[in-house]
């Protein structure tokens, strides 16, 4: 824990020396950068590295050979520099990020919110999303998400600096939002409801299905199929749109070959009428198809807890929350291995 | 307004059985019966039965904490109440 919380720093600092500096290079040049990075991390971390290919085959198992499997891990730590490179493009009105990123199915975004109740994004933790949602909202659609900043749990045991350090870091992808996140936290039942009011007044929600549940939640949890197991996953995305009347759209940002450009493949809207469980495994299925389609864009693989908590491999003797959270420094991503 | 609130809490959001008959003073969000989504539904019903729009200032626990709660919440909100309250 103690050795994981000096990495992250030395991250932080590292970011903070060169990132502006890649971020203000010619696109080609800077995500070229950003890939000799990923690839610098994939040498040396080797911890992460086997912890992202072992869960790789224990998740897809024979459909991934180990050769496969390594050549997705590097993939992997290459997405998780790019992402980082996308924050601090989010400057200047996100125009540099902009310029690199497609949205194929603006129109269905445009005819739900014609409709007048708003409409539901619905996605996973699936490539650089967050900085896929900021780049939504500057694009003209108002977008606010639900999700939790990982760096406020409290079990992360962030120092109140370190905390403002991550505030700092992410603050470009903050500004880029209609309101603040929606934060599910135990004990605030207001959630569904602040959702509500967003759609209400005709705006976009993001919704990342594919998080394990907190403990306080799990008995709300339905077991779906999902990347060829059963997972246990929370339908309020579902729920929100059968009770508002919003129209809910699947999502997913694919980062393209060049790795400086990106597409947001955003659906017509998903049938959510019936019941809600059949409802949301339709979505599910189609979280988990993207992933299958290119594995190294979900962020999962290297939160052992988080995959194990989902149903999708076997717990493992270290991932008690006891053993404290795995903190990722380069792809920001709500740990959500913490004392619940 | 205790027995329409009580009914369709009852009806409509509780998932465990035995918690029904369900007092008006019984804990709605300690035992679990109103989670987010739940309390979303009864938000929702609450405006189109009551004919009141609701805001975020409205989502404090202690409006949800029981039916008595709410109840009080509600007429606490009646045109006459408020404007004695503002005079």
């Amino acid at each position: 824990m103690g050795d994981s919380r000096a990495r992250m720093l030395l991250h932080i600092i590292e970011r903070a020396a060169y990132l502006p500096f890649l971020a203000r290079l010619p696109a080609p040049l800077g995500y070229r950068m950003a890939c000799w990075r990923g690839d610098w991390h994939f040498r040396h971390q080797a911890g992460k590295r086997t912890e992202v290919a072992r869960n790789l085959r224990l998740v897809l198992g024979n459909e991934l050979s180990a050769a496969a499997a390594q050549q997705v891990t590097r993939e992997w730590f290459r997405l998780a520099s790019c992402e980082t490179v996308d924050i601090k493009r989010l400057g200047r009105r996100a125009r540099p990020l902009r310029r690199l990123v497609e949205i194929r199915g603006r129109e269905h975004l445009e005819a739900a919110l014609a409709a007048g109740k708003g409409a539901i994004l619905c996605t996973g933790h699936f490539g650089s999303c967050s900085s896929g949602f900021s780049v939504l909202h500057a694009s003209g659609f108002p977008v606010t998400a639900i999700g939790r900043w990982w760096y406020k749990y409290e079990a992360a045991g962030l120092s109140s600096a370190e905390r403002r350090l991550w505030d700092f870091y992410l603050k470009p992808l903050r500004r880029h939002r209609q309101r603040p996140n929606i934060e599910p936290w135990p004990g605030r039942p207001e959630v569904a409801t602040l959702a509500a009011a967003a759609l209400r007044a005709n705006e976009v929600v993001t919704i990342s299905i594919d998080a394990p549940p907190l403990d306080s939640d799990r008995a709300r949890a339905v077991e779906v199929p999902f990347l060829g197991h059963q997972a246990g996953l929370l339908p309020g995305a579902v729920v929100l749109a059968q009770v508002t009347g919003a129209p809910l759209l699947m999502g997913f940002l694919y980062r393209e070959a060049d790795y400086r450009h990106q597409v947001w493949e955003i659906s017509a809207p998903v049938p959510v009428e019936g019941e809600t469980a059949t409802a949301f495994g339709r979505c599910a299925a189609e979280v988990s198809a993207a992933i299958r389609r290119s594995p190294a864009h979900w962020i999962f693989w290297a939160n052992t807890g988080d995959l194990a908590d989902l149903g999708l491999i076997p717990p493992q003797p270290d991932s008690s929350p006891a053993a404290g959270p795995v903190l990722l420094p380069d792809r920001g991503i709500p740990a959500r291995r913490i004392s619940r | 307004m205790e027995t329409v609130i009580n009914d369709y809490i009852s009806r409509e959001l509780v998932q465990d059985p035995a918690l029904v008959p369900l007092a008006d003073e019984a804990p709605l969000l300690d035992s679990g019966i109103l989670d987010s989504l739940t309390l979303l539904r009864l938000v929702v019903f609450l405006e189109e039965r009551f004919g009141i729009t609701m805001g975020d200032a409205d989502l404090l626990p202690e409006n949800f904490a029981s039916v008595n709660t709410i109840c009080a919440y509600l007429r606490a909100r009646e045109p006459g109440k408020q404007e004695a309250a503002r005079g």
